[in-house]
């Protein structure tokens, strides 16, 4: 008589996000460089402040993380571990299979709150932006509503191309135009056309959204709809990051 | 959970085993990729405490049988049952009675030997202490290496710490897909002993290979699959005797003795596949 226990959820989990934030600090230096842009942005936008005030300044500080982590750290990872088979060996094991990409994005999240938290900690002690506390609440929810907007592109990216390198340089060249032309379009140094299109982006609606949540006295009926469209956004990228993504690289 | 604990027994329930005596059995397994037809209709069976071997040149529909009974894609035809339980209605339960060492090194390189061995021993439901890896890892003598990032290790360390991932839930079945490519005889030899060792523990073994030295060295049984069917089953020198005095097979002797080798060649001709 064959009897046999599954693991259950919670054992499986535990064995695996223990693993992937191992993984996670074992790899801190890009972590720290996922932190350390934005805090640069923030420290090099100070002087701005006064301008375009401080949920400017911290918001797209905040949005430039984002996009790194679900560009750059996300993406990178599940392109790189479906590449080495590591996704292979983990479903040959009774696990379910969500739980594997639950764990990673347990791990994203924790690195989104760390991502938030450290910029609103650096707005507050070198550039003196200090916000309500129902902003810095509200600051983090969009936070990782943005995030998953990220998230979800780099999944998207990943279940498009099978390709590591391919992977790793078409993540790096949409960070590099999302963060330049969101800033300068937010500027309104491309003219206000391309400020529009900026504006409804995955960039813009992130960024706005995050701005006002910080001074939640702000709140219209606009960020109503950027955060209906961050939503949709998430949604979109998701639903065809779930629906291309394949665990193997292979046919 | 997914199901209850399933028997087996005259009348048995969906999922069972038709034959009690078989740990993997293979039944008109077919898989196509579109309109190309990898494995076509093969059967067969791996029983108690038997090393069977899966022989066949590249190309010839093993990786896919493989992948099929790890439970890594879908086929469109056959049955598949491991340790009594068909893969297709508990898919869960057939891959817990499973141990696999794939050909390639999969594990996070960032994460030690322990680290692996605890995340495998939690993915599979058990609670492993410090003293239970220790003596895990002393028993493939690596000990010493606990602390190493998987990706330090030598080929023939890593293959040893994926065998012991791979038995560490005791399955019923372990499958070894190509284990001693790239070691050197020492590790080969070392690497036999355990897969011996895994058949007197009367679990039963899985191999694919491309050595036939090592074939007729470890196997009880092998299948030879070519062009996605079976075309040859049984001991490696009931194939020899069967298949010696074939004018293909004698066509590629060399040194006048008939050897696996040779009656492989013979079967699935000389011409070199592609992947």
């Amino acid at each position: 008589m064959p009897q046999i226990a599954l693991p259950t959820n919670k054992s499986v989990l535990a064995a695996l996000l223990r693993a992937d934030f191992i993984t996670q600090w074992r790899n801190r230096r890009s972590m720290i460089l996922i932190l350390l842009i934005p805090v640069i942005i923030l420290l090099s936008w100070a002087p701005l402040v006064p301008v375009f005030g401080g949920a400017f300044v911290l918001s797209n500080s905040i949005t430039i993380g984002l996009t790194a982590i679900g560009l750059m750290g996300y993406s990178n990872s599940i392109a790189r571990d479906r590449d080495k088979g590591i996704f292979q060996r983990l479903r040959v094991a009774p696990l379910q299979p969500w739980s594997i990409m639950a764990s990673r994005l347990a791990v994203q999240l924790a690195m989104i709150l760390t991502l938030t938290a450290t910029v609103f900690i650096a707005g507050a002690r070198f550039a003196q932006i200090v916000l309500p506390v129902n902003g810095y609440l509200l600051g983090f929810l969009m936070a990782f509503i943005g995030g998953t907007v990220y998230l979800g592109l780099g999944q998207a990216i990943v279940g498009l191309i099978k390709n590591v390198e391919t992977v790793n340089a078409v993540t790096r060249l949409v960070y590099f135009v999302f963060i330049m032309v969101g800033m300068f379009a937010e500027m309104g140094k491309l003219g206000e056309s391309m400020g529009n299109i900026v504006r409804w982006s995955p960039y813009g609606t992130v960024k706005n959204l995050l701005a006002t949540a910080m001074e939640p006295g702000n709140w219209n009926r606009q960020t109503t709809e950027e955060l209906l469209v961050t939503v949709g956004y998430a949604v979109l990228f998701s639903g065809l990051g779930i629906r291309w993504f394949r665990w193997s690289p292979a046919r | 959970m997914d199901e209850p604990t399933l028997s087996l027994n005259p009348e048995r329930e969906p999922g069972t085993l038709d034959r009690p005596g078989a740990v993997l059995a293979v039944r008109n397994l077919s898989i196509s990729y579109g309109k190309f037809q990898a494995v076509a209709n093969v059967s067969f069976e791996v029983k108690p405490g038997e090393i069977f071997g899966l022989l066949g040149p590249n190309g010839a529909g093993k990786t896919s049988t493989l992948s099929a009974i790890e439970g890594l894609l879908s086929w469109q035809e056959g049955e598949i049952t491991v340790g009594g339980f068909n893969s297709h209605q508990f898919p869960r339960y057939a891959r817990a009675s499973l141990g696999v060492q794939l050909q390639s090194t999969n594990f996070q390189p960032e994460l030690t030997v322990r680290e692996i061995l605890r995340l495998y021993a939690g993915i599979h439901g058990l609670n492993l202490s410090g003293e239970d890896i220790t003596r895990l890892l002393r028993e493939i003598k690596l000990e010493d290496a606990a602390k190493k990032r998987f990706g330090q290790l030598s080929g023939g360390q890593q293959q040893r710490v994926s065998l012991v991932i791979a038995t560490l839930h005791d399955p019923k079945l372990v499958l070894l897909d190509e284990p001693t490519t790239g070691l050197d005889p020492q590790s080969r030899r070392q690497l036999w002993e355990r897969m011996e060792a895994i058949r007197v523990s009367h679990r039963s073994i899985l191999l694919t290979t491309h050595s036939m030295e090592e074939a007729e060295a470890v196997c009880d049984r092998i299948a030879i699959i070519d062009h996605g069917c079976i075309i040859a089953t049984g001991a490696p020198e009931a194939l020899v005797l069967l298949h010696r005095n074939d004018p293909e097979v004698i066509a590629v002797s060399r040194k006048g003795k008939i050897t696996l080798e040779d009656v492989f060649i013979g079967l699935t001709g000389r011409t070199i596949r592609n992947e």
